[in-house]
This record gives structure tokens, sequence and C-alpha cells, in this order.
């Protein structure tokens, strides 16, 4: 526990739109360990992405952060801009989903890359040129010297996201956080992308977390996994506890996302058991269990309070009432 | 079989209480910041309106344009003259008045011109595209690529300056000016989806233009038109100051000015008090076209 | 042209080289600027021929202006013959349009040559016209830049405020205002505008002028230019990126946002020239700037047809040529329309 990356305990964010408190973020923990993989996963609005970005720094200014993220022992909650600019790109670093969007259209990509190791570096330009086309070279960009003057425009979807990847790399950070990194990318880009990150991390010893909405990704290269719904998490385990012959899954909503994969063994035109209703809204939250609406098997005391998250079993915390049983509905 | 944990807590405490997020006093500043910024303008244009149109009716202001030469350069709050009077006897407070009198007559006009026209053929060309567009267009292109001043003042000059001769040759640039926005709008509008549902529903076109286009189109207008008043009281005023637009002694503020030039540097006061009365006017508008603008989330 | 080997010159740039960006002849910017030419020069005729028109249809008696009031019928009349007024005004227009193509823009009615009144008087107008345009554009990059740095801190209400009061002032009002203060109270510049010889000379006669129109066009430029700032700042995914990279806030509004919205105020800049132009006209009066303004206003009191058609075509040209210069600008600068599309 006490050599490990990044400990976030009892993390809280909350904004005020239109004179009201939104708590997009209400109490979460974990732990990432140098190496290891974690999977975030959750639908858009369960909070997945706010917490990560509390823990960077980037949420905008007027939102209330408290809580605790320890990165390699110290705390990243409460300092001030200037200060956590200096572990931003340099000990933790961030990749985004759109690479289209989230790269500057105007400016050279080899440029781009340059000014992450110069932000934190203090190198020549032509040292930083070199160390730029090494960092091309290693996110596996072919002609890294071509490619360095190329805009992003003139570059493909895969390609781009590799240049995010390199960007976020420059400074060899011990945190590397991918926030929907290949969602925008074609399926088999999205391997190829995914291949690279588990690749690189274990060439750099880096901790990993993988933000995503898809159970399937967790599946195939997470180690442990946190399903977060409305803000909360409701489901922590190792991958192998969760996943794969033997896996028990306990919340009703893993189960749902899990059944929600589709496979190729199930006979053709069988329905897609697809979790009914929408994710809640977040300044009108339900008393009780949040996901209390959706679940099948909600009964009186679910709707009424909320179950706290606790691990029931060894290295697996689940917060439910009524927890699935051997895998299967209750 | 679950292991048994120390400390189980089964239910979810309340959550704490977060650093003060919801300043509920810097929401009520904001909000009255937004108010004023409305209201405010809209006060002082409605004043402004008030004095130059309904102060006259009340009270007898003495004339603009025949002044006592026995009285003339009284300094401000002399009795009888609010602002004093300028080097002909003519009272300054009454000449201001006058001079908003025309100025908001003009403006106006002008720009009511530029909506009923202006407007309509500018949705027509967006609308109906085609040829008719282009022509349209081409038109705009040509009109505004006059200076705006050069073409108001050849028809001044050329039909003899007079209030009307004015509002046509203002009018010249008013029509292109709306014009453009209209079309840009009622282009943006077209491809939307909802347009294109009222056409699959058969709607015809008139009702189309009439319950959708116009509409939207009218928070973007009345915005434009308010910047547009401004900006035509300003070129109007160039006219006046010129020479070429109301005539002395007839009051206008852009005569006021020009007549001022003559002695700035021994009583700026005569350049000074309609250019304040110019910029409070101006000001307001200009105010009040933003502020709708955010009310109403008009880009 | 300059233009051509500019363009020439990018391409043959350490980039371009690389990438083999597409030859000259290829350029879609060069092609774009051959199209508006083009589009250009119906819109020159348009606005030529509208003021003729509009010139001979109002009532005008340029004939008896010359010789005065007493002079006799046959007179007039033999004087409208001379000068070819007696003719329908397309006609009349289509010799001015015939010599004008070939360089003669006539003779004004005092008996000057047009060209070369317009060539001794540009040079001073454009001048003018450059500082007013160059001065409020830097002032407006840095007020909108310190305002965007903090959307609604202290410098942001400021800029807005000055804007806004800037916006609103009348150019003349403002201008003897300036006088006012700045050279009958404090003497630090004349009156009126000597002519412009040196460097000197050009601060001295010309500052003045110059606030006097730029002071509007800082106001538009402030503002569009920070409200896009912001815009950037706030919405755009390649800001986050930055920040998470550690990039300081000044850099990456500068380096990031600023480099992304410039291309929003140079298409500003360029729609806006029209206006510029007309207000330089009434400036110039007021100070007695020698440049085409001036001429303008006397032209037109005197119904001086070819003087006025001249001024008339090199301001339509300025502001044709201007927005043409805005989209080159933004062309060429742009990587995403310089550089095509993906050539992997």
């Amino acid at each position: 526990m006490s050599d490990a990356l990044l400990e976030v305990e009892d993390l809280r964010v909350a904004f005020a739109v239109g004179g009201r408190e939104i708590r997009a973020v209400d109490g979460i923990g974990y732990t990432v360990e140098p190496g290891r993989t974690l999977a975030i996963i959750g639908e858009s609005g369960s909070g997945k992405t706010v917490g990560c970005r509390a823990i960077m720094g980037l949420l905008p200014t007027g939102t209330a952060i408290s809580g605790s993220a320890r990165l390699r022992g110290t705390e990243m909650i409460g300092l001030s801009d200037s200060e956590l600019r200096k572990h931003r790109g340099q000990d933790m670093a961030m990749v985004f989903q759109d690479p289209a969007r989230s790269l500057n259209p105007t400016m050279r990509v080899g440029v781009q890359v340059t000014e992450a190791i110069q932000t934190h570096r203090k190198v020549s330009k032509k040292e930083a040129y070199d160390q730029a086309v090494e960092l091309l070279r290693l996110v596996r960009i072919p002609v890294p010297d071509r490619r360095f003057h190329e805009y992003p425009h003139q570059l493909s979807g895969g390609m781009r996201q590799r240049i995010m990847i390199a960007m976020a790399l420059a400074c060899r950070p011990k945190l590397l956080i991918a926030d929907e990194a290949t969602t925008a990318l074609d399926v088999t880009t999205q391997a190829q992308i995914m291949e690279l990150m588990l690749e690189l991390q274990q060439e750099l010893d880096m901790g990993l977390i993988l933000i995503s909405h898809d159970l399937g990704l967790a599946a195939s290269y997470a180690d442990d996994v946190v399903v977060m719904y409305a803000g909360k998490i409701v489901e922590q385990a190792p991958a192998k506890t969760l996943f794969g012959t033997g896996g028990t899954v306990k919340m009703r909503y893993t189960r749902a996302l899990l059944d929600a994969i589709p496979h190729l063994e199930r006979p053709a035109h069988t329905q897609l058991p697809v979790v009914s209703g929408r994710p809640p809204d977040p300044a009108n939250l339900p008393p009780g269990c949040s996901f209390a609406p959706r679940c099948p098997s909600a009964a009186d005391d679910c709707r009424q309070t909320m179950p706290a998250l606790v691990e029931h079993a060894a290295g697996h915390r689940w917060a439910c009432w009524h927890p699935c049983e051997n895998g299967v509905h209750a | 079989m679950a292991a048994q944990l120390p400390n189980v807590q089964l239910a979810t405490p309340a959550p704490p209480p977060l650093p003060s997020l919801v300043n509920a006093r810097r929401l009520r500043n904001q909000r009255l910041s937004r108010a004023l910024r409305l209201w405010v303008p809209a006060g002082i244009l409605i004043f402004i309106l008030a004095l130059c149109f309904l102060w006259p009716l009340v009270y007898k202001l003495p004339s603009p344009t025949n002044g006592n030469i026995l009285y003339n350069n009284e300094p401000p709050f002399s009795p009888g003259h609010l602002l004093g009077t300028n080097v002909q006897g003519v009272d300054e407070f009454s000449d201001i008045v006058y001079g908003g009198q025309v100025s908001f007559e003009i403006s106006v006009a002008v720009t009511l011109i530029g909506i009923a026209i202006g407007c309509t053929l500018g949705v027509t060309a967006g609308y109906l595209g085609g040829w008719l567009d282009a022509v349209i267009s081409r038109i705009f292109d040509i009109l505004i690529a006059f200076p705006a001043l050069v073409l108001a003042l050849v028809i001044s000059v050329g039909l003899g300056p007079s209030e009307p001769h004015l509002i046509l040759a203002l009018s010249v640039f008013g029509i292109p000016t709306l014009g453009r926005v209209s079309r840009a709008i009622t282009l943006s509008l077209r491809s939307l989806p909802f347009m294109t549902a009222a056409r699959l529903a058969g709607t015809s076109r008139w009702r189309v233009i009439v319950r959708h286009i116009l509409p939207n189109i009218m928070p973007v207008i009345v915005t434009f038109s308010l910047l547009g008043i401004g900006i035509i009281i300003i070129l109007e005023g160039a006219l006046d100051f010129l020479g070429y637009g109301i005539q002395a002694p007839e009051a206008s503020w852009g005569n006021m000015i020009a007549a001022g030039q003559q002695i700035m540097t021994a009583q700026p006061e005569f350049i000074i008090i309609p250019s304040i009365a110019l910029l409070i006017t101006v000001v307001s508008l200009n105010m009040l076209g933003d502020a709708l603008r955010e009310r109403w989330g008009v880009v | 042209m300059a233009l051509v080997q500019q363009i020439q010159l990018q391409s043959g740039g350490p980039g371009a080289r690389l990438m083999g960006a597409r030859r000259v002849t290829g350029s879609p910017a060069l092609r774009m600027v051959g199209r508006r030419l083009l589009a250009a020069i119906p819109v020159l005729i348009g606005v030529t021929f509208l003021t003729f028109a509009v010139m001979s249809i109002l009532p005008n008696d340029t004939a008896r202006t010359i010789l005065g009031l007493n002079a006799s019928p046959s007179a007039v009349a033999a004087l409208n013959h001379t000068l070819g007024l007696d003719q329908p005004f397309w006609v009349q227009y289509w010799h001015w349009l015939d010599n004008a193509v070939h360089g003669n823009l006539g003779t004004s009615l005092e008996g000057l040559s047009v060209s070369h009144e317009l060539a001794t008087r540009v040079p001073t107008t454009l001048l003018l016209l450059a500082y007013a345009l160059v001065v409020s554009t830097l002032l407006a990059i840095i007020m909108a830049t310190l305002a965007a740095r903090r959307p609604n801190g202290i410098m942001d209400r400021i800029s807005l405020a000055v804007s806004m009061l800037s916006l609103s002032i009348a150019p003349y009002a403002f201008a003897l205002l300036l006088i006012i203060v700045f050279s009958v109270k404090l003497g630090w510049f004349p009156v009126l505008s000597g002519p412009v010889t040196g460097v000197g000379s050009f601060f001295r006669n010309l500052t003045l002028p110059a606030a006097s129109i730029g002071a509007g066009l800082f106001a538009i430029y402030t503002r569009i230019l920070r409200a896009d700032l912001v815009d950037q700042m706030t919405r755009e995914d390649y800001i986050v990126t930055a920040k998470a990279k550690g990039v300081e806030p000044w850099r990456v509004l500068i380096k990031h946002a600023l480099r992304n919205s410039s291309y929003t105020l140079i298409t500003v800049i360029g729609l806006n020239l029209g206006a510029l132009v007309g207000a330089a006209a009434i400036i110039e009066t007021i100070f007695q700037v020698q440049g085409i303004g001036n001429d303008l206003l006397t032209g037109v009191s005197d119904h001086d047809l070819p003087l006025i058609e001249g001024i008339t075509l090199v301001f339509a040209l300025i502001t044709v040529l201007g927005n043409l210069l805005a989209d080159l600008a933004y062309a060429v600068l742009d990587p995403r329309i310089r550089y095509g599309s993906s050539t992997s």
C-alpha cells in the first residue's frame, strides 16, 4: 500500500449550475500501483471523467473539490494551479478522447510534442526536436522526422492518437490516464492503440488508468476494475474476480453491462439485454440507491437507503442490498 | 462466505458538505448586474426620448432656430436657459432637444425602412435561393462596397438637404446591411432539420416564413437594429456636420458640433455638450443591444 | 506579382519542402485569389456605374456652375456639349469606363488631371488608414488578451467599458475633442495637418487623425477578439490538452488560443475596411489632411463628376482589395487550408 502510485480517498467534486449544487463525484476511492492497469467503467454522467480531471486539476475554476488524491505520496487536491502544473505532464499525464479536437489544428504535431518536453525540461530546441522524434518512433509512427512537421488534419485518427500518447509520455510520467482514448477510433485501430499503451506501460513501468464505458475493454486489458454509477463507486474488484470463468459479478449494474456486450456465441436474433431507463439527473438523485429506478430486482430497502460500498469478499467491494448470486439474477 | 470485517457500515452516511460553492450572494449580484445592464440603458433611452418628444409639449422651450442676440453667451444655469445660450443667443438646451428629435426621427425611420425592405429582400434571397439570391446578393454587395458616406452625400447634395432626403440617402446604407444579416440567418435556418420537417409536412412557403423563420430572425434583427440606430445617428450627424444634412439654423447635433468647431479654442463647451448628448444616446443604444443579445442568446 | 512570389516562398519553406505542398499552379489559394478578383470586377463596375447614375439623375447644373449664374443659355448648352453632358448618362459612363480602362481617368472640373490628383493624394490617405489600422489592431490584441486571461476580472471589465465608449463616440466629435485636449490645451500636435515629409511629420500630423479613425476600429476588434479568445479557452479540447501538458496559462492563451483566434480577427479587419474609408473622408476634412477623402467632399459639392468617379473607384478598390487580402491571408496562414487534407 505504501508504494502505491496513486491513492484516492473520499474524492468529491461538485459544480454549481443555475444556483444548484451538482455532485458529479460523491466519495470515491481507489488505488493504482505502478505497472498495473485500473479500468474505471461507467455511463456518461457517472463521474468517471470528472474524477480524474479533478486529480489533474483540469476542471474549470469554481468547482468544489474535496478529499484526497496522493500521487506518490504527494497530495494533489488543494494544490494551487501553479503547483499542479509542475506535476501535470511530468508525473501524471492524460490522453483524451477525440484527437481531432484535442490537438491544436494550427500547430505542427511535432511542435506540440516538443512543447510537452520543453515545458518541464530545460533543453535546447535541437535536443527537444531529437527527443520528440524519438517519442514519435516510440509510439510507432513511421518516418517520424517527416511526420514531425505535419499538421493534425493531415494525419489519420490512429496516428493522431499516437501523437497524443507521445505528448503524454514526453516526460516519462509515472501515471497515464487514458480518458476514452479509443472511443473515437475504429475497432482495428482501437486494438492497436490499446496494445501500444500496454507495451509502453510495461516499458516505462507506469500506472495506467483506463476510463471507458466499455466493459469489454476492461475485461481484456485491466488488472483492476472500478464501476461507477451516478458519482459513486458501485463495484470494485480485480478483473479476474469479475470476468471470465469463475468470475462473480455482484452488482446488477455491472451484470447488466456485461450482459449487454454482444457475444458471437449467442444464438442469432436474440434480443440484446439492454439496461432500461436513463442515467439519473445528477441534480435530482433519488433517495436510496441511485440505480434502483432501473434495477430489475429493486426492493423497498433499495429505494429508501443508499447502500455503502463495503468489502464483502476479499478484494471485492460492492454497494448493493440484493447483489447477484453466482452471476445470476436473484 | 463473506469475511467478517470490523466496522461494517451497511448504509452510506449523509455526505459531508463541500466547500461553499453555491454562493447565493454572488448569484444575486450576477442577476442584479444583468438586470441593471438591461434596464439602465433602457431607462436612459426612454428618458432621452421623453425629453426630446414629450417635454416640449409640456413646457414651452425657446426656439432653437431664432435666438435673441441680446442674450447670447449666457452661461449654463442662467435663468430660463439650463445649458446657457450660444453665440447667436440660441438656447443650448432646446437646441439639444430639437436636435435629438431630428436624430431619432431620421434614424428610426431609416431602420424601419431597412427592416421592411432589407429583411424582406434578405429572407427572400436566403429562402428561395437560385438566381434571385444571386441578383439580390450582388446588389447588396455593391451597395455595401460603397463607403456609406459617399452615396448618402451624393444623394443628399443632389436632392437638396432635408429630412426626407436624408432618410432616403441613409436608407441606401441601412437596407443592404440588414438585408445581408437576414439572408445569412435565413440560410443557416434553412438547413436545420425542423425546416425540412415543415416542408415535408406540406406547409406552404408563406407559412414557413411567417411561423418559422421570422420568429427566429426577430432577436437578431432587433439587437442589430438597436446598434444600427446608433450608427445611423452618428452617420446622420456626420452629414449635418459637413453641412450637407440638416442645414443651420435648423437644430441638429451635428450642426451644433460644426458650429462649435469655429470657436472651440475659446469655448469648447459648445462642442462638448452636443458630443455628450450623442455619446450618451449611442452608448445607451449599444448597451441595450448588448444586453438584449445576452438575454436572448443571440450570437 | 508579389503575391505569387510569396506563395512560392511558402512552398519552398522547410516544412513545405518536406511535405511537398501543392505546387503554385494548383494551389487552392491562388485559384481563390483569381476567382475573387474576377468577382470583384462586376462590383467595381457596379459601384462606379451607380455613382454615375445617381449623380446624373439628381438635379445638377454643372455647366452653369462653371460659367456662373449669369451665363447665357447658349454658352451653357455649348459647354454641356463640349463636356459631353448632354448625352444620356449611360453613354457618358461608357466613355468614362473606356477611358478608365486605358488609364485615363479624365480631367476634373478644375482642369486638373484626375489621375495626377489621385496619385499625389492617395498615398497620404493610405498612410493614414494604415496607421489607424496597425495601431488599433495591436492595441486590440493586447487589450483582448489581457481581458481574456481572466474573464469577468478587472481587466475584462475595463476592456468592455473602454471598448463600449470607443464604439459609441462619433469619430468627428472625438476628433474635435482630441484637438481641444492635445492641440489647443497641450500643444502636442498641430491643429491642422501639414504634409507628411518624413517620420517626424508623419507622427506629428497623422496621429490625431489616425486616433480618431482608430478608436472605433479598436473597439470592434477588441470585442470580437476577446469573445473569440474566451470561447476558445472555455470550449475547445485542444486547450485542455495544452493545460494537461502543464503549459502555463499565458502561453496557452497566446500560443494556442490567440493563434486560432487571429483568423477571425483577420476576417473582421477585412470586412470593416469599407467603414474605415468613409470615416477617413470626414476626418481628413477636419484635420485638412491632403488626402483623397478631402477631395471627395469638395468634389461632391462642386458636382465634379470625373473627380468623384475616380475617388469612388479608389475607395471601392480599397474595400474590395482589403476583403480579398483578408481572405488570402486566411488561406495562406491557416494550415488547414494551405496544406489540404491528409497525405497518409
